[in-house]
């Protein structure tokens, strides 16, 4: 097809303005369509640049231990990546003997060892709501650059007493509190102080740190103790001696591990820039699948391109026995049908990037989320309005332009 | 070498016992430069004839020569080609576009011939100042008198300078006066060498025509030369009948026709019946006769 001339895209505008209750309705479809598609996209990327972001803050030179196989040895494995998703799961293959191997490999500074561990917790004799108790590492705050705000973490004087250091939203749900130092609720049937408050941690959706604010840290000894060693341990943060031994330590930690599990690489030795990774294609799975929900809808406002497109053909069949007679071609007829629908479409294409960038502006006052629109999203969003047009203008306008231009003639 | 030349012609709608003839091997030869008045009750094939010619239709039997040239294997792009430079229409319900203005009515053969827009508009004022309605040029046609909608009409047909005009019943919706305003249009059209095809009711417009021809039941039954400015003879016998297109005047314009016209057709009535059985033997004897071949 040939370039539309402005004259012929003014006599589609003058036709689709003949009607005009139909013509909104159907540009409308589109509309709902594009901002659904557009606004999904932008949000799925503000979060993984909330998340990426993130994971910088908390130190280029952190590595991630965890059980499975979080990646495959080609790069990221979407469906293994999504057990980042549920990270604190029951099944682990990580074993204390790890936590040892670990922390005696050389060029490990630090060693953090995070597990959860399932139980009730009771404030005053009353059990309180469901939170997060994870066992952790006494060198956590270092590991994560994360810091207390009122007490202290424990360290190795009282890593084996029963003391707890808690986030900001657990100690207003538990003791309705900002600063509940020296509480006291009780666990597995013991008693435990709590001992320091930490900082909020910086929360965005779907990463890890997020269920931080509501969670209890024990002591990983604790942990280990009062459940008889049957925590797991989902996690292993470790900390190298030198930034640029990284790449060493985590091949040495991987080397080592695969030794004392018999060769099996039923664990994954992350860096950052891993997890980042690992992150980012759950994160691309989830939008490309939503987005596939959201592309429905413009596959919808598509088919209600088509059936204008046919009702228009249809009113105007004496129309079009009129231009064949004149000396219009098929080919004429049925650019001038395509061009009405992309017309339509493209207009709709183009309120609906408006439509979404308002949108955005919505979601990032009222919500934490942060969505992005880049130009990429907007050229995309237009160009494929413009290919809805085309594809299901074209079915209808190739009924046009078959039209016998006799009983097209004939029509009332 | 005639412009236009049916050579055995026939038309048929339907299948089997369905089977209607709308054109009864027709044979016309037209010479460049005549105009034609085709008269004959509805239904007698003058529609079918023209679309025909027109490359609106196509024949189901018999070959069609336009310019010395088949045109009956043309693919229908061709044909489009073929109807938009050497045929301009002219309808009796005017068939502008409502949505366009009288200029771009006109304008839009000129469109479908790739002439750039300004061009395009420049020639269609030229052919619009020539039918004398240089004045409603941005007028949607709904704003024109009946006469005024015909005469844009005409100049649309005219804008593409071709050589075959076709008119069908172009008067037939329109009053005395404009009628009379349409006629000296196509008189001033066939002035200039244009092939004009006229179908009408009305016998007084054969003064404009330098042939008639009379149609009855797919056939051509009367051919006559006239000059111009006379009515044809064979016209004249039926003047008495109110020229119209309602069914019921029809009938009476057949019943008159039948015994003005002279020729074979004495007794129409019965004979006409006959006629049509065999001559849809015949039919059916020649399709069988092309099978074997």
């Amino acid at each position: 097809m040939t370039l539309p001339h402005r004259h012929d895209i003014n006599l589609a505008i003058r036709a689709i303005r003949a009607s005009k209750g139909r013509s909104f309705l159907t540009v409308l479809g589109i509309v709902i369509g594009i901002v659904a598609v557009v606004s999904i996209v932008d949000i799925s990327q503000g979060v993984k640049q909330q998340v990426s972001g993130q994971i910088n803050e908390l130190g280029k030179n952190l590595i991630t231990i965890r059980p499975g196989q979080l990646l495959d040895k080609n790069g990221a494995g979407i469906v293994t990546g999504l057990n980042l998703l549920s990270p604190f799961g029951n099944v682990s293959t990580l074993t204390q003997g790890d936590v040892q191997t670990v922390s005696s490999t050389y060029g490990v500074k630090d060693s953090v060892p995070l597990t959860t561990v399932s139980g009730q917790i009771t404030v005053d004799g009353q059990p309180s709501a469901s939170a997060l108790v994870i066992g952790a590492g006494d060198q956590l705050p270092a590991a994560l650059n994360q810091s207390i705000a009122y007490g202290s973490f424990f360290d190795s004087t009282n890593d084996t007493t029963n003391v707890a250091v808690i986030g900001q939203q657990a100690a207003l749900s538990l003791f309705d509190e900002d600063i509940p130092l020296g509480h006291q609720f009780s666990f597995h049937g013991q008693q435990f102080i709590v001992l320091g408050i930490f900082n909020q941690f910086d929360t965005a959706p779907l990463s890890l740190n997020a269920n931080f604010n509501q969670a209890i840290f024990i002591p990983y000894q604790v942990s280990e103790q009062i459940t008889n060693n049957a925590a797991p341990i989902d996690e292993i943060l470790v900390k190298p001696n030198n930034l640029k031994q990284v790449d060493t330590v985590a091949a040495a930690l991987n080397k080592n591990l695969l030794n004392s599990h018999g060769g099996q690489q039923d664990f994954s030795v992350l860096k950052q820039n891993q997890s980042l990774a690992v992150t980012s294609s759950v994160l691309n799975s989830l939008t490309v699948l939503i987005s596939v929900i959201a592309g429905i809808s413009l596959l919808v406002g598509g088919v209600g391109i088509m059936n204008v497109t046919l009702v228009s053909v249809t009113d105007r069949t004496r129309e079009i026995g009129i231009r064949k007679a004149i000396g219009a071609t098929n080919r004429q007829i049925l650019d001038q049908f395509v061009i009405e629908a992309m017309v339509m479409s493209i207009t709709g294409g183009i309120i609906g990037v408006i439509f979404s960038l308002i949108v955005d502006y919505v979601l990032r006052v009222t919500t934490s989320l942060e969505p992005v629109i880049t130009w990429q999203i907007i050229v995309i969003a237009t160009g494929v309005s413009l290919l809805v047009g085309i594809v299901f203008g074209a079915l209808p306008a190739f009924q046009a332009a078959r039209k016998d231009p006799i009983d097209a003639l004939r029509y009332e | 070498m005639p412009i236009i030349e049916l050579r055995d012609v026939s038309k048929l709608y339907g299948f089997g016992d369905a089977t209607t003839v709308a054109l009864d091997e027709v044979n016309l030869s037209i010479e460049e430069g005549e105009f034609i008045a085709v008269m004959g009750p509805s239904g007698s094939g003058k529609s079918t004839l023209m679309n025909i010619i027109g490359l609106l239709d196509r024949p189901t039997h018999g070959n069609y020569l336009l310019n010395g040239r088949s045109v009956d294997r043309l693919r229908p792009r061709r044909r489009a080609k073929a109807r938009r430079d050497t045929i301009g229409f002219v309808f009796q319900s005017f068939n502008l576009l409502p949505r366009l203005t009288v200029l771009e009515n006109v304008a839009l053969p000129l469109a479908y011939k790739g002439v750039s827009l300004n061009k395009r508009l420049k020639m269609a004022e030229r052919i619009l100042e020539r039918v004398g309605m240089q004045e409603r040029e941005y007028y949607y046609p709904k704003q024109l008198s009946s006469g005024q909608t015909q005469s844009a009409a005409i100049a649309r047909a005219l804008v593409n300078n071709p050589k075959i005009i076709i008119a069908d019943e172009p008067t037939g919706n329109l009053d005395s006066a404009a009628s009379r305003l349409v006629m000296e249009l196509f008189a001033e059209i066939h002035r200039t060498g244009t092939t004009v095809l006229l179908v009408t009711h009305n016998p007084e417009l054969t003064r404009y025509a330098t042939r008639v021809v009379y149609m009855h039941d797919g056939d051509i039954i009367s051919d006559e030369h006239t000059d111009l400015g006379e009515v044809a003879k064979t016209a004249r016998k039926v003047m008495y009948t109110i020229p119209t297109t309602s069914e019921e005047d029809d009938l009476a314009g057949v019943s008159a026709l039948m015994h003005a016209v002279p020729g074979p057709r004495e007794h129409a009535r019965p004979k006409t019946k006959k006629h049509k059985k065999s001559s849809r033997k015949n039919s059916h004897a020649r399709a069988k006769k092309r099978v074997k071949v």
